[in-house]
């Protein structure tokens, strides 16, 4: 550094790395053109010279990027103060005081979010936030002011999480905003949101919020010390996280929770787990997570435990179905039709007479169809998506079944695990259903029901020995515990909801206090 | 180091004693007591509380864990070349236990395929299950139970429920001693496999517990044992029981209920491949962890890939056909299995009779901590 100043190198001499590790020179001219330099080629860069109403002498600058910034803030709050009003009143501010910058700061400009810099690293990652910088022509520290506002997504209902009772406010992709509406419902101190800076080139701002006195002290630590270890060029969704602070990382089961409701992140901090989100992402990650806790919505806990607690074993069927339906009926085709009452067994015989292909390719042919016509319906504009999605359904399927390519019950069998495998309020754990069911297909067609339960094997030791977190990926199933079971198959009356999940480490278990009497 | 609950300790001992008995031991009581296999079945219970007391003394008198315990009882020499010998013992009821159920699925379930591909099918789990260590063993353990024992029990209950012929079950008159006393061996031999307890013991995280544990399998064993023993006597009757290969599996498949629900034992059959899967990967990792404690290595989960192949190429050559297996079952396996998991563990048990009890500080841990 110090050779570069004693050479006083031009800015085009040097590379922008280079340029942008120095720091602020007393002379403007010299901060400006290192600055022109590394914003060249950035058309929406606004670099506003002026000179100090009181005395024209001193030049300043303000720079900003157009679109990130509110500009009345920059004009009533910044420019008028010091252009105008400092010129008017009868403050005498003498530019060669050496804490100027602290005046300013302090008793002339009217914005609440002010600090200091001292170089262009700090200034380029400001401005590229949405904040404006002042410099001061002969001082080395510049000022940079709160003035972050662009056009964005409002908060809205999340689309992949709907519910029919309780909240319906969902995460947009300001991360400010959805800050605010998690400590709008939170209103306690306790409940930290520590910042952070992850991506070399986006810079992109990342939080990481739990409740003090609540979620264990060693798994923030851990948490932490995972995502600071983060090196990669850019963040753009909280998806790429994950993948880096998992425990497992060659795994399809996602180890932290995807949602889009503060009320469910809020509902998970309260039982002491820590929440991930990312500015630029309207879904935050919940962690750690066990994979029954993807069958539990939040809906669950905005009526009544009774039917609560029904809807919660009807998803868990739905789970079962939809993972294992059509392998069991290309299983007990193919291998084991004695299982199937004569009456029964004759209609289906019927119905596959002319079938050309045997049960296994029948069922995965369909099962495919069926994902081509889900993918498709996503990609599709919207007004035409859901359109294409059912008649194609519909054309495609009475075709098939009309040129006796299927068999009508195995339509039948594929739209009924497609139905199930929409049950899952999570859209992670749907997938890792999707992409199971094939597998369990092809087991099934080749070894038949031995081929499946092989599977099942295979897939649950392999989820058991996953954890996320620390937090066993199967509890409270395995480790099995009885207590905690009741709040997962079924959903616990509040006032029988003494204690927390456990979590090891956590530092207050218990969650009320005695509300049996009435 | 890592400790298991005892609740996982249950579920680990029951899945070891009863998956190949629950197919394997109502024929073999029936054999010698015809009608009456159910009382031998019931009668269990006693030669299984003394062998699973046997058990907790010698884990009480006992600093380490099986087969270091070989070594603190029974000198550094002897200890030593048991411990390697055990090491052969428990591949023997990993292979023997394969070939059984692959045998058992051959004839039965899809007589078409090579046995090969369910060995290799079956290896390739228990590889895995073995590779990703005790603890998550016990997690699959405690699952397989959640699931296997309730409809175990559903199935044997459903059965009994159907049939209500309980003369089938008459008359005790026809039974020697020496029929009964052979039948309460074949009966109660199963419950040696509790042995692994004297490993298990030494990972739980409540000792003081573990008795309690050890005997509520034993009860268990004998209720579900005893309950499949009436269940197929009354449906198939004592004698054809006896002829039967696989008795059970003949009750589950005459099964029907709700003039609807046929043929069920391919379900049955699919349930029961959690339980075997098991005992396979528990005596499996029995041996892998008793080869590290002897020779003394830092981890046992690389000794899984060398002992696949042994055991894949073991239980290919193991017998000709499923006959031989069961002869095998008749006589060699009752006798090896009684020395190493009754015999040896009682001349401990004497030893430890004259020993004090050790003090809690010089309790020792297995010498891996990666489990």
């Amino acid at each position: 550094m110090r050779f570069i100043n004693s050479k006083k190198s031009k800015p085009e001499d040097l590379k922008p790395s280079e340029i942008v590790q120095q720091v602020l020179s007393t002379n403007l001219q010299e901060n400006l053109d290192k600055l022109k330099f590394l914003v060249q080629g950035c058309s929406d860069v606004v670099i506003k010279d002026f000179k100090f109403g009181h005395n024209p002498t001193v030049r300043g600058i303000i720079v900003y990027f157009d679109g990130l910034v509110d500009k009345s803030i920059i004009e009533l709050n910044l420019l008028k103060p010091l252009m105008l009003e400092m010129d008017m009143s009868n403050q005498q501010i003498d530019f060669k005081e050496r804490d100027i910058i602290a005046t300013l700061q302090e008793k002339i400009l009217s914005i609440a979010e002010l600090k200091t810099l001292d170089n262009l690293q700090e200034l380029c990652h400001h401005i590229s936030s949405g904040d404006t910088v002042l410099l001061v022509d002969g001082y080395a520290l510049g000022l940079v002011a709160s003035t972050r506002s662009w056009q964005g997504r409002p908060i809205q209902t999340p689309e992949n999480e709907v519910v029919i009772f309780g909240p319906k406010e969902g995460f947009c992709e300001t991360l400010r905003f959805n800050t605010a509406l998690l400590r709008r419902r939170i209103k306690s101190t306790n409940f930290k949101i520590e910042s952070m800076v992850i991506g070399r080139i986006t810079k992109t701002d990342v939080v990481l919020c739990y409740i003090d006195q609540l979620a264990p002290p060693e798994l923030i630590k851990e948490v932490k010390a995972r995502l600071e270890k983060i090196d990669i060029d850019g963040v753009l969704d909280t998806s790429y996280l994950i993948e880096f602070i998992a425990d497992d990382r060659n795994t399809m089961f996602t180890q932290a929770m995807h949602t889009e409701k503060p009320d469910r992140v809020c509902g998970n901090l309260l039982e002491g787990r820590l929440c991930i989100m990312v500015d630029g992402s309207p879904m935050a990650l919940i962690l750690p997570i066990s994979f029954p806790q993807y069958w539990t919505s939040s809906e669950d806990y905005s009526v009544h435990y009774v039917p609560a607690s029904l809807f919660r074993i009807l998803r868990f069927m739905a789970f079962w179905v939809a993972l294992l339906l059509p392998s069991i009926y290309v299983a007990i085709i193919t291998y084991h039709h004695e299982m199937i009452p004569t009456p029964l067994l004759l209609t289906i015989a019927a119905t596959r007479q002319g079938v050309p292909f045997p049960a296994f390719i029948e069922a995965l042919v369909m099962d495919v169809t069926f994902e081509l016509l889900r993918e498709a319906g996503l990609r599709l504009p919207r007004a035409v998506g859901p359109a294409v999605s059912i008649v194609g359904a519909l054309i495609i399927g009475d075709a098939a079944v009309k040129a006796g390519l299927v068999s009508t019950p195995m339509v039948v069998i594929i739209a009924f695990t497609g139905i199930a495998s929409f049950v899952s309020p999570s859209y992670n754990a749907a997938i890792i259903i999707r992409i199971a069911r094939f597998g369990f297909l092809i087991i099934a067609g080749v070894l038949g029901f031995l081929g499946i339960m092989v599977g099942l094997v295979l897939m649950i030791t392999r989820m058991a020995s996953l954890s996320s977190f620390g937090l066993p990926y199967l509890s409270p199933l395995a480790p099995f515990n009885l207590k905690q079971i009741t709040d997962v198959l079924v959903r616990r009356p509040w006032f029988n909801d003494q204690e927390r999940p456990y979590l090891e480490g956590m530092q207050n278990q218990v969650r009320q206090g005695d509300n049996h009497e009435k | 180091m890592f400790k298991i609950s005892n609740f996982q300790i249950y579920c680990m001992l029951i899945i070891l004693v009863a998956p190949l008995a629950y197919l394997d031991t109502p024929k073999r009581i029936s054999t010698c007591l015809f009608n009456n296999a159910w009382l031998a079945a019931f009668g269990a219970i006693i030669p299984g509380l003394l062998m699973a007391a046997m058990f907790l003394y010698i884990i009480n008198k006992s600093t380490s864990p099986f087969p270091l315990l070989l070594e603190e009882h029974l000198g550094l020499v002897i200890g030593k070349i048991l411990g390697f010998i055990y090491v052969f013992f428990f591949l023997l009821i990993t292979i023997y236990s394969l070939r059984l159920f692959t045998d058992f699925i051959l004839s039965n379930v899809l007589p078409g395929t090579p046995i090969s591909v369910f060995i290799g099918v079956l290896l390739l789990v228990g590889f895995y299950a073995i590779k990703t260590g005790l603890e998550n063993i016990a997690r699959v353990s405690e699952l397989f139970i959640l699931i296997g024992l309730p409809f175990s029990f559903l199935i044997t209950l459903l059965a009994l429920g159907e049939h209500h012929n309980i003369e089938s079950l008459l008359p005790f008159a026809d039974m020697s001693y020496g029929s009964f006393g052979l039948g309460l061996a074949y009966a109660s031999f199963a419950l040696g496999k509790l042995m692994p307890i004297l490993t298990l013991a030494f990972f739980s995280n409540n000792r003081k517990g573990l008795g309690l544990t050890v005997y509520q399998v034993v009860f268990t064993y004998a209720l579900l044992i005893g309950l499949t023993t009436l269940a197929t006597t009354l449906t198939l009757e004592g004698l054809p029981t006896s002829y039967s290969t696989f008795p059970t599996f003949s009750m589950v498949r005459a099964l029907r209920f709700g003039q609807w629900v046929q043929n069920i034992d391919i379900i049955f059959i699919g349930i029961w491949i959690l339980g075997v899967f098991a005992t396979v990967t528990i005596a499996w990792f029995m041996a892998c962890f008793t080869a590290q404690q002897v020779l003394k290595l830092r981890d046992y989960r690389f000794l899984a890939a060398p002992s696949t192949l042994i055991i894949g190429i073991s239980s290919l050559v193991l017998s000709r056909n499923i006959l031989e297996v069961q002869i095998m079952g008749d006589i060699i396996i009752p006798i090896i299995y009684s020395i190493f998991l009754i015999l040896i563990p009682m001349v401990i048990f004497i030893i430890t009779l004259f020993k004090p009890y050790p003090e809690d500080h010089n309790i020792s841990k297995p010498v891996s901590t990666t489990v």
